[in-house]
């Protein structure tokens, strides 16, 4: 009986605690968001010069009409077009390109080079000559972010497949299975777990990137509507966008760590560790 | 005497085996195994035991294909051995299981995605179901390797070779990692699936590397002595203990005769590999 109740005390703790842990979590978490708003509000009450710092509730008022108004769907959209487009296109060719560096001697030889030039360069500088040969548009804030993300995206899934355990191909060779298909049901999902920090890492430098380039180099989208809101000096409008950004941003990477957990289980135990 | 006169008939047959490494950092060469002769007879099970870097792993690993011997040749069934292939199973040390993959899925690899003749998914089903019976994993299916116990993931690695169907297994100190009684059970549990029942023909032929000479003695029709500096074969040894053994075969004499004999060729060569030689001569 005593064992009984101890295997069912076992199953149910971790939902009994579970519940309490998120609400303390959620507490925890509205907590310094509320300090932080007393703080920017005494600072905004301090300095006296809406356009300089406004309080939070002028930025919240901004907010809710900018949506109202449609403003932010419309520069989400177009910035989250452009996000999801230099993305797919930077995993599309980064993750291959990885996962054939890390197999072919030659190939790495050939092209590890030009990325270690290219990657300690940010997307950032290559705004201004960006602007100068594709103009101010949908291209060049797609461009930036796919170089973002692509430098991310590369590495990792190369560091992925040179990590993939030696011994693991091994075992797979002595079922006698071939080459394609070890690199098909070993060598790919071994370096899953790398190749998804890569994603994470890639979305997070697009992202920022994508920003810089639409302050000066798009004719739409969140970085544009910050500029243009600066300019006009209505600085909650400025700081709602800011927010957002940083919103966006944040979804994303949830997003892609949901799918992170969603498609590597077996990778989830050193996760809650570390 | 009579299987090194007709060497065709051995399952695996070894021929002069040489094996130097070099490591590239140095250049310096390493001879692991040296000139090395050893046949292995159809459903035989033959233990390799010897002190700790006397080549053991690479002789298991030459055979296995996955290592090149540097001269002499390696062959099954007469024809020489040049790559891993189905018909060798192995089982390693650290077990190798695909962290991605279930239980289920683990033992499924080899006839799934294997070049030659891989399975439809229904016969697949019922030859795995077969296996996890074998091995007691009935209920730990859809468990990942990293929720299972060391003595299941030893089982579970156990029954990915055995699901492949391989002629030869080849065994490089599965229970190494595992407590006491584990080990004992497993022994046990290893002789019932080898086959002991059954005749010779129908057994498969298996090598096994272990460091314990009880465990060797326990399990084996023929016990390799290794020797190190340079890793060569110092004696093979039958045993003729009766089949089906059981717990009780330890406690007879002629099974501790055994165990110490073989103790007392590789005590000298255990220390040295252990404590080195001014430890030897103190002692
Ligand atoms: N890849 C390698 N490169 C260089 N030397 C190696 C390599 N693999 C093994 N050796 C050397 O070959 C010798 C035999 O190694 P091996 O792993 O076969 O020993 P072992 O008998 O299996 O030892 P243990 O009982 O400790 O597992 C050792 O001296 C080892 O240092
Ligand atoms: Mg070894």
């Amino acid at each position: 009986m005593s064992l009984e109740e101890k295997t069912a005390d076992r199953t149910s703790s971790p939902r009994a605690s579970g519940v309490p842990s998120a609400v303390s979590t959620m507490l925890i978490y509205l907590r310094s968001m509320g300090i932080f708003a007393l703080i920017w509000y005494a600072g905004a009450w301090w300095i006296g010069n809406p356009v300089l710092l406004p309080s939070p509730v002028a930025v919240v008022q901004s907010l809710f009409s900018l949506i109202a108004s449609g403003e932010v769907a419309s520069n989400a959209a177009s910035s989250l077009q452009r996000l999801a487009m230099g993305f797919a296109g930077a995993a599309l060719i980064g993750i291959p390109l990885g996962l054939l560096m890390g197999m072919s001697r030659i190939l790495y030889a050939l092209v590890d080079p030009l990325i270690e030039l290219l990657r300690p360069i940010s997307g950032i500088a290559w705004i201004p000559l960006g602007m100068f040969i594709l103009g101010v548009g949908e291209t060049l804030p797609t461009a930036i972010m796919f170089y973002g993300a692509f430098f991310p995206i590369v590495i990792n899934t190369l560091i992925g497949v040179r990590s993939v355990d030696e011994r693991l191909i091994q075992a797979a060779k002595v079922l006698g299975v071939g080459r394609s298909s070890i690199i098909l049901n070993v060598v790919l999902p071994a370096s899953l777990p790398n190749i998804l920090v890569g994603l994470r890492l890639g979305a997070g430098a697009a992202w920022t990137a994508m920003v810089a380039a639409e302050l000066i180099g798009a004719p739409s989208g969140l970085g544009f509507a910050v500029e243009w809101y600066r300019e006009l000096l209505m600085t909650p409008s400025v700081l709602a966008f800011v927010f957002l950004i940083g919103l966006f941003g944040y979804l994303f990477d949830k997003l892609l760590r949901a799918l992170q957990t969603a498609i590597t289980p077996w990778a989830n135990i050193s996760r809650e560790v570390i | 005497m009579e299987t090194v006169a007709i060497p065709t008939k051995a399952k695996i047959s070894l021929i002069a085996i040489t094996k130097q490494y070099i490591t590239p950092r140095t250049g310096q060469t390493t001879l692991a195994v040296s000139d090395v002769s050893l046949n292995i007879q159809q459903g035989e099970f033959l233990c390799i035991v010897g002190p700790s870097g006397c080549g053991k792993s690479t002789i298991l690993s030459m055979i296995a294909g996955l290592t090149k011997p540097s001269s002499g040749t390696i062959s099954m069934d007469g024809n020489a051995i040049h790559g891993p292939g189905r018909e060798r199973g192995v089982v390693f040390q650290d077990y190798a299981l695909f962290p991605w993959k279930t239980v289920r899925e683990n033992i499924e690899f080899g006839p799934r995605f294997r070049d030659r003749a891989p399975l439809s998914t229904a016969a697949r089903r019922e030859l795995v179901d077969h296996y996890i019976e074998l091995v007691s994993l009935n209920g730990s299916e859809d468990k990942y390797p990293h929720e299972l116990s060391g003595g299941m993931r030893q089982r579970c690695a156990f029954a990915r070779a055995l699901a492949n169907e391989p002629d030869v297994l080849l065994m490089d100190e599965p229970f190494a990692a595992l407590d006491a009684q584990t080990r004992l059970i497993l022994q046990e549990e290893l002789l019932r699936i080898w086959g002991e029942e059954l005749p010779r023909d129908k057994r498969k032929t298996v090598v096994f590397i272990t460091h314990g000479i009880d465990e060797a003695v326990f399990l084996a029709d023929r016990v390799a002595v290794m020797s190190n500096h340079p890793g060569q074969i110092k004696m093979e040894k039958p045993i003729g203990l009766p089949r089906p053994r059981n717990e009780g075969v330890r406690l007879t004499t002629d099974f501790q005769k055994l165990v110490d004999e073989i103790w007392q060729l590789i005590r000298h060569d255990a220390y040295e590999a252990t404590i080195g030689k001014a430890g030897i001569k103190q002692a």
